[in-house]
C-alpha cells in the first residue's frame, strides 16, 4: 500500500489534471456536487461528506444529447455526437456512491450496451475516498459495505492523519499511482492506522435494516394494498429520492425541434411521476402507494431477482433531502410478517 | 410530552371517535434529528403519535386534496392561510374538515443554524428554545444565538402565527419574533441591481435546478390535476432540464399561484438544489398587496385574486 | 445604439377577436399606415391571456407583446377584460422583478372602431422597442443554444 502527504493532495491532483478532467466534490453551485476541479481549492477535505448530486450525474448526465438532426433535401440528416474520449477521474467518490455505480453497470454495460453511459463509464477512473463521518442518514453498513472499504473503486484514500493512506485496488488504479509523484510506501503502522479509522467509521453507521428479513417478506407484500397506501400517504410525488439516488438509472427521451434542425435527447426520469406510466388508455401507477411500491420492489425485490443484488447503497439521499422525511427503512422495517390475504383491487 | 401535545392527541382522538373526522392529519416524530414527519392517519391506536414541537415544518394542507372523507388537520398560523385559500379556490369544502390550530412561534431554519456553527444538523446534540434565544447543543457545549438569526425567513415576516380560521385552538399565542426588514433581505438586494444584473442571477440559479418539481409538489396552491409541464399538445415547455425551461416552469408557476401563496416557503425549504425561490414567491406576495390590497388566504368568503376585480384599478401600464 | 436602432423588432400580438382585432382589421381597411413588426394571434378574448402565453412568445424569440382586449366595460363576456387587467399588471411586474425590460410586455385597449388608435399603439411601441436591443433572454451564449422554433 501507498501514501500521500495531505498537504500534497493539490500536487497530486494538479499531476492528475495534466492527464485527465479531474472532479472534486464542489459546493460552489449551491447544492455539493462533482464539479471540475478548478486546479487549487481543496477545500472540500474539510466539509465534505457526501455530494448531494450523486457521481452518476457523470455517466448518466440529466441532459444527454443522443444525435442531432437536420432536414436537408427532404430528408433528416442524422449526427451522432463525438464520443466523450476525455478521460475522466473522479476524486473522492464514496464506496455507497462506487457500488452504486457498479449497480448501475448492470443495466447499461451487462444487460445491453449503452454506448453513451460506457463512453464515459470506460474513461472514467474512480478515487474512492473513506467516509469516516457518515450521516444519520446512512446505512450503508447493512447492505454488505463499509464507509470506507475499498470497493467499485480505482484507487482507494483513507485518512489516516496527516496521510492519506492508498490502496491500490485495480490495475488500472495501480499504474496511476506508478506514475504519481508525491506517492511513497505506507508503513505497517500506517495500515492497522487505517483499519482502526475504518472500524471506528462502520461503528458509526448506526441506521440498521435487515435485508434477509426483507427479502423474505417484501415480494408478499406486493399485493397488500393497505400497507402501502398507509406508507405511501405522506409521499408527496417529487423526483428527489430518485433523482438524486446513486442507483436509480431511469430516463426520458425528448426530440427538441430547432428551426430545420434539433436535436434528440434523453434526460431524467423518476417512477414518482404518475405520466412516467402514462398510456393512452391507461396508467397503471395513476394512484400514489402503486408509485411508492414500485419503487421499493424495484429496489429491492425486482433488482435482487435479475441481477442477484439489491439496488440501494445506504447512501441515505432519499432520506436527508425528502421534504417530508419519507423514510425507506422505516417502510422496510414495517413490512408485515404476514403475506395480507387480500387480493389488489382494480 | 407538552400540555399542547396532550391536548392535541385528545381533541384528534375525540373526532376520531365522534367521527367529526375520518382521517386526523398531523405531524409525528420524524427519523432524523430535528425532524418531524407527516402523520395521515384513520387508525386510533397512531394518536399517540402526534406531536407538536418547533421542528413542524411541513404545510400539511398539502395532503388535502388526497383525502376522501373528513380530515382533521393541524394547522399553524401560514398552514391555515393555505386552507382558506383552498376553500376559496373551491377545492375544499369548509365543513369538511376540521381545523386544530397550533400557534406558533416560528420553526427553526436548520440551514441557518448549519451556517452559523459550521456543523451539520445530524452533528449537533440539542436546539431548544430558551426565551427569546436558540440554545444549540455542540458536544455538550451551549450556543446561543438571537431567534432572529435563526427562524426561518418566512417565519421572520409572519403576522399570522396563530390560525384565523380554526375549530380548535390548542393554546394561546406564543411570542413572535419579527424582522420585515431581514425577510425580504435578498429581495431588497436583488431589487437595487440592473434589470441584466437579476436576470443574470436567476439564470445562474436555475441552471441547477433538476426539475424533481418537488417546490411544485410540496405547494398546497399548486393544486391542478395536470400542470402545464406536462401537457405535450402543444407541448408548453421542454421536460429537459434547460435553464431557460426550468425558469420558464417557475416564473409561470409563481404567476399561477398568485394569491393563492401564502408565504409558507415550502418550496425552497424542500428545494434539492437550494434555488431560493421564496425570493419569488414573497416578492408575488407583495406585488399582489401592493396592486391590489389583497393577502392570500385570510378571507374564505373572498373571491381569489385572480377570479375577481374592481372596475376602477391599476392600468396605467395600459395604453 | 446607433446600430441597435436600425434592427426591427417583432411583436406578438394577442388581440381580443370582438375589439381589438376588429380593430386592426378596420386599420388595413382604411389604409392607416403602422410598421409591419406585429405579428396577430386572434383570441376569443383578451381575458384567455395566460402568462404561459406571453412568457412562452418571449422564449420563442418575440422582442415584445402586445395584449389588447375591449375597454373597461365594453367585454363581449362582460368581465374577460378586468379579469386581462389583473393578470397582466401581476405578470408585468414580476417579470420586471425577474429581469425583463419593462416595454417587452403591452397592453392596450382598442374597440372595433378605432383603426387609428390600433396603428398607433403599434407604432409606439415598436419605437419603444427599438430603444432596447432584441431580446436575448433566453438566449444562451454558452452553448448557442436557440429559440425554440
Amino acid at each position: 500500500m501507498k501514501k500521500v502527504k495531505k498537504q500534497d493532495i493539490t500536487r497530486l491532483l494538479s499531476q492528475w489534471q495534466k492527464e485527465f478532467t479531474v472532479f472534486v466534490p464542489s459546493r460552489e453551485n449551491g447544492a455539493a456536487e462533482m464539479t471540475v476541479w478548478d486546479g487549487q481549492d481543496v477545500s472540500f477535505l474539510d466539509w465534505y461528506r457526501n455530494t448531494v448530486i450523486p457521481p452518476k450525474a457523470n455517466f448518466l448526465l440529466n441532459m444527454e444529447i443522443m444525435f442531432g438532426f437536420r432536414k436537408e433535401d427532404g430528408s433528416y440528416n442524422l449526427e451522432l455526437p463525438a464520443a466523450a474520449t476525455q478521460k475522466q477521474l473522479v476524486f473522492g467518490i464514496r464506496p455507497c456512491d462506487a457500488r452504486a455505480t457498479s449497480i448501475i453497470d448492470m443495466v447499461f454495460k451487462d444487460a445491453y450496451e449503452d454506448k453513451y453511459y460506457l463512453n464515459r463509464r470506460e474513461n472514467t477512473l474512480l478515487i474512492g475516498m473513506g467516509c469516516l463521518n457518515p450521516y444519520d442518514s446512512c446505512f450503508c453498513t447493512s447492505l454488505g459495505l463499509g464507509p470506507a472499504e475499498a470497493t467499485d473503486v480505482d484507487l482507494m484514500l483513507t485518512d489516516i492523519g496527516d496521510d492519506f493512506l492508498i490502496e491500490e485496488v485495480t490495475d488500472k488504479g495501480k499504474e496511476l499511482v506508478a506514475r504519481t509523484e508525491g506517492v511513497v510506501e505506507a508503513t505497517r503502522d500506517d495500515e492497522s492506522r487505517a483499519g482502526e479509522v475504518k472500524d471506528t467509521a462502520y461503528k458509526k453507521v448506526t441506521r440498521k435494516i435487515d435485508t434477509r428479513e426483507i427479502e423474505k417478506r417484501l415480494p408478499a407484500s406486493f399485493d397488500n394494498e393497505e400497507f402501502w397506501e398507509k406508507v405511501a400517504a405522506k409521499c408527496v410525488s417529487c423526483g428527489i429520492c430518485t433523482f438524486l439516488c446513486p442507483t436509480c438509472y431511469c430516463f426520458d427521451i425528448n426530440d427538441e425541434m430547432l428551426k430545420g434542425d434539433g436535436a434528440r435527447y434523453r434526460n431524467w426520469d423518476s417512477c414518482s411521476f404518475p405520466l412516467y406510466t402514462k398510456m393512452p388508455a391507461e396508467n397503471p401507477r395513476e394512484e400514489k402507494w402503486r408509485r411508492v411500491r414500485q419503487k421499493v420492489h424495484h429496489k429491492y425485490t425486482f433488482y435482487p431477482s435479475l441481477f442477484d443484488v439489491i439496488a440501494c447503497t445506504g447512501c441515505g439521499r432519499c432520506i436527508r433531502l425528502c421534504p417530508v422525511n419519507w423514510d425507506i427503512t422505516q417502510t422496510l422495517e414495517s413490512v408485515p410478517a404476514e403475506a395480507a390475504t387480500g387480493t389488489e383491487k382494480k | 410530552m407538552s400540555e399542547t401535545e396532550q391536548k392535541l392527541r385528545n381533541e384528534a382522538m375525540t373526532l376520531l371517535e365522534q367521527g367529526r373526522a375520518d382521517y386526523i392529519i398531523g405531524y409525528e416524530a420524524g427519523s432524523l434529528k430535528f425532524t418531524t414527519t407527516p402523520l395521515i392517519t384513520r387508525d386510533k391506536d397512531d394518536i399517540d403519535r402526534l406531536v407538536i414541537n418547533p421542528f413542524i415544518l411541513n404545510n400539511l394542507s398539502v395532503f388535502l386534496g388526497d383525502i376522501s372523507g373528513k380530515a382533521g388537520i393541524v394547522a399553524k398560523g401560514c398552514d391555515s392561510r393555505s386552507i382558506v385559500s383552498l376553500i376559496q379556490d373551491q377545492q375544499l369544502a369548509r365543513e369538511d374538515i376540521v381545523i386544530i390550530g397550533v400557534p406558533c412561534s416560528g420553526v427553526i431554519d436548520l440551514n441557518k443554524v448549519e451556517k452559523l456553527t459550521g456543523k451539520d444538523r445530524d452533528e449537533l446534540d440539542d436546539i431548544a428554545w430558551a426565551g427569546d434565544k436558540a440554545v444549540v447543543t455542540i458536544e455538550g457545549a451551549k450556543k446561543e444565538f438571537p431567534a432572529k438569526d435563526v427562524l426561518m425567513d418566512d417565519c421572520l415576516s409572519c403576522d399570522m402565527p396563530a390560525p384565523q380560521e380554526y375549530d380548535i385552538l390548542l393554546d394561546e399565542v406564543g411570542p413572535l419574533v419579527c424582522d420585515k426588514e431581514l425577510s425580504r433581505s435578498q429581495i431588497k438586494e436583488l431589487e437595487e441591481m440592473s434589470p441584466e444584473q437579476r436576470w443574470e442571477f436567476w439564470k445562474n440559479e436555475f441552471s441547477r435546478c433538476i426539475r424533481c418539481y418537488a417546490c411544485r409538489q410540496v405547494c398546497p396552491a399548486c393544486f391542478c390535476k395536470r400542470c402545464f409541464v406536462e401537457e405535450t399538445e402543444p407541448q408548453w415547455i421542454s421536460p429537459l432540464p434547460k435553464w431557460q425551461d426550468n425558469l420558464i416552469f417557475q416564473m409561470t408557476r409563481m404567476i399561477h399561484v398568485a394569491g393563492r401563496c401564502t408565504d409558507c416557503g415550502e418550496c425552497q425549504r424542500s428545494c434539492p438544489v437550494n434555488i431560493p425561490l421564496r425570493s419569488l414567491s414573497k416578492k408575488m406576495e407583495e406585488i399582489a398587496d401592493e396592486l391590489f390590497q389583497y393577502k392570500a388566504g385570510t378571507d374564505k368568503d373572498a373571491p381569489p385574486l385572480m377570479a375577481a376585480y374592481e372596475s376602477e384599478e391599476a392600468e396605467d401600464f395600459i395604453r | 445604439m446607433s446600430q441597435e436602432s436600425e434592427w426591427e423588432p417583432k411583436i406578438l400580438g394577442f388581440l381580443c377577436r370582438w375589439c381589438s382585432y376588429a380593430g386592426a382589421d378596420l386599420a388595413g381597411t382604411s389604409r392607416k399606415k403602422y410598421p409591419a413588426n406585429i405579428r396577430i394571434i386572434k383570441i376569443p378574448c383578451s381575458g384567455r391571456i395566460d402568462p404561459l402565453l406571453i412568457i412562452r412568445a418571449l422564449r420563442t424569440g418575440f422582442d415584445g407583446v402586445l395584449v389588447s382586449g375591449c375597454h373597461p366595460g365594453d367585454c363581449h363576456y362582460q368581465t374577460g377584460n378586468y379579469r386581462a387587467r389583473r393578470r397582466i399588471a401581476i405578470t408585468k411586474n414580476f417579470l420586471e422583478y425577474m429581469g425583463m425590460e419593462p416595454q417587452r410586455l403591452q397592453a392596450s385597449w382598442v374597440s372595433a372602431s378605432e383603426g387609428g388608435k390600433f396603428a398607433e399603439v403599434v407604432s409606439e411601441i415598436t419605437r419603444d422597442l427599438k430603444e432596447i436591443s432584441p431580446n436575448r433572454l433566453f438566449t444562451d451564449e454558452r452553448d448557442g443554444t436557440k429559440a425554440t422554433e
